[in-house]
């Protein structure tokens, strides 16, 4: 019987982490904002999510606990590739070089200039902003799926939404100037 | 103007992600609802939020062929095989994958739609696997997955019931002449009379109309199209997976 419902639970799991793909795709993407290394942070985030699955202990927090995986997956791709990039550089480029050619080009729509927005954001505010509003997590699960104090959560979040404001009005397109009626005078 | 200094950025965004208590709420709402600067700051954040919301409802799938995996190469393979094996546990779950490369799919992609909103359950003990690749890596996962299922049901004295769908590249695995498992097809099919083989008609037709000379395994069904197999499957109950 035990067996039973042990087999039962694992299934379930397997289900309800399969079920979770399209979100840890979203935030994945979100975060890094290239779709084949979102793809490959969702499919190690799952088998190592599969591998270590006895390790949690309470099924209803298995969303959380995805998504401390995917966050731990994407700081372990960064220091497997360290030599080929520095996260700091590229944050570096994009603060002094607010336009890279990709910019340029997601320039046209509203949903590529959020995105161009979003990733221009520091990393840590990006991760933050992205777990409340696409997965709509509470300050507390981001603090512990982050490893942060709830304090951070909350200032980071503040930061990256005044910083957003300003970056799409930034985009807006820009009021039209005061014409000047051209009047005749005799 | 004076309440709206003393209300600060933290507290405005904890309140439009709820994550104020009751008894804050209600104080928030009370103060929005007397000041119009706090409001409009209240809407600003929510048409933040909205728009980052609407920015990810969608994000771009990766293309999986193209995808230069940062994953070792055996790893991925991996990966594919607990992807399936993933998949195996709901049909439902199958949408966010997309292994599409054939026009069909999104017909059946339709008909999986169709089929779970009428929220009839698959019957776990009937599976299809479609393959509709050439590629060696999916041919033999979809015979370890069916092999996989086969023994552990004769295992546990459960029926089981597995029919090997394939069309387009995905015919070569049921190919006598083309096949790089025939051997192994034929002995499986010994030892599991419940495994059916059903080759896609109009894949078939396809080939012979281009010259190829097909000859099918043993004992393999024809349908007159993957499309139409499937469709009737579905009805009938059986779950769906792609390899």
């Amino acid at each position: 019987m035990k067996i039973l419902s042990l087999i039962c639970r694992t299934r379930d799991l397997r289900k309800q982490m399969e079920q979770s793909r399209s979100k840890l795709y979203r935030v994945a993407y979100s975060w890094s904002h290239d779709a084949a290394l979102a793809d490959d942070l969702v499919q190690e985030t799952l088998s190592r999510a599969l591998k270590n699955a006895d390790q949690l202990r309470d099924p209803e927090l298995l969303n959380s606990w995805l998504f401390r995986i995917l966050n731990n997956c994407w700081h372990d791709h960064f220091r497997q590739h360290r030599v080929m990039e520095d996260i700091d550089d590229v944050e570096d480029y994009r603060c002094v070089n607010p336009t890279t050619p990709e910019d340029m080009h997601a320039r046209n729509q509203i949903v590529d200039r959020v995105r161009d927005a979003v990733s221009r954001l520091p990393l840590g505010q990006r991760q933050v902003l992205t777990l409340v509003d696409l997965e709509e997590f509470s300050y507390a699960e981001v603090a512990g799926i982050l490893a942060l104090p709830a304090g951070t959560v909350m200032s980071r979040l503040c930061r990256a939404r005044r910083a957003l404001k300003d970056s799409l009005q930034e985009l807006a397109p820009p009021q039209p100037a005061q014409i000047t009626q051209i009047r005749r005078v005799k | 103007m004076k309440q709206d200094q003393t209300i600060s950025d933290e507290f405005l965004n904890a309140f439009i992600d709820d994550q104020l208590d009751p008894a804050e709420k209600s104080r928030a709402f009370e103060l929005i609802e007397q000041d119009e600067s706090l409001k409009a700051r209240v809407c600003e954040l929510r048409g933040l939020k909205a728009r980052v919301r609407h920015a990810y409802l969608n994000p771009p799938q990766p293309a999986r062929a193209a995808t230069k995996s940062w994953l070792s190469g055996a790893l991925s393979r991996q990966a594919l095989a607990a992807s399936l094996f993933l998949a195996l546990g709901s049909v439902s779950g199958w949408f966010a994958h997309n292994w599409t490369g054939y026009g069909s799919d999104r017909e059946v992609m339709r008909l999986l739609q169709a089929v779970q909103r009428n929220d009839i359950g698959g019957d776990p003990r009937k599976l299809m696997i479609h393959v509709g690749n050439s590629n060696p890596v999916r041919l033999a996962t979809a015979l370890d997955e069916a092999e996989n299922l086969l023994a552990s049901a004769r295992h546990a004295k459960r029926p089981m019931q597995v029919e090997i769908i394939a069309n387009g590249g995905g015919l070569d695995l049921l190919r006598a002449d083309a096949s790089p498992y025939a051997r192994r097809i034929v002995s499986m099919r010994e030892k599991y009379p419940n495994l059916d083989l059903t080759a896609c008609g109009q894949t078939v037709r396809n080939l012979r109309a281009k010259g190829v000379e097909v000859r099918l395994l043993p004992d393999t069904g024809v349908a007159s199209s993957a499309l139409d197999e499937i469709t009737l499957r579905l009805k009938q109950g059986w779950g769906y997976i792609k390899v």
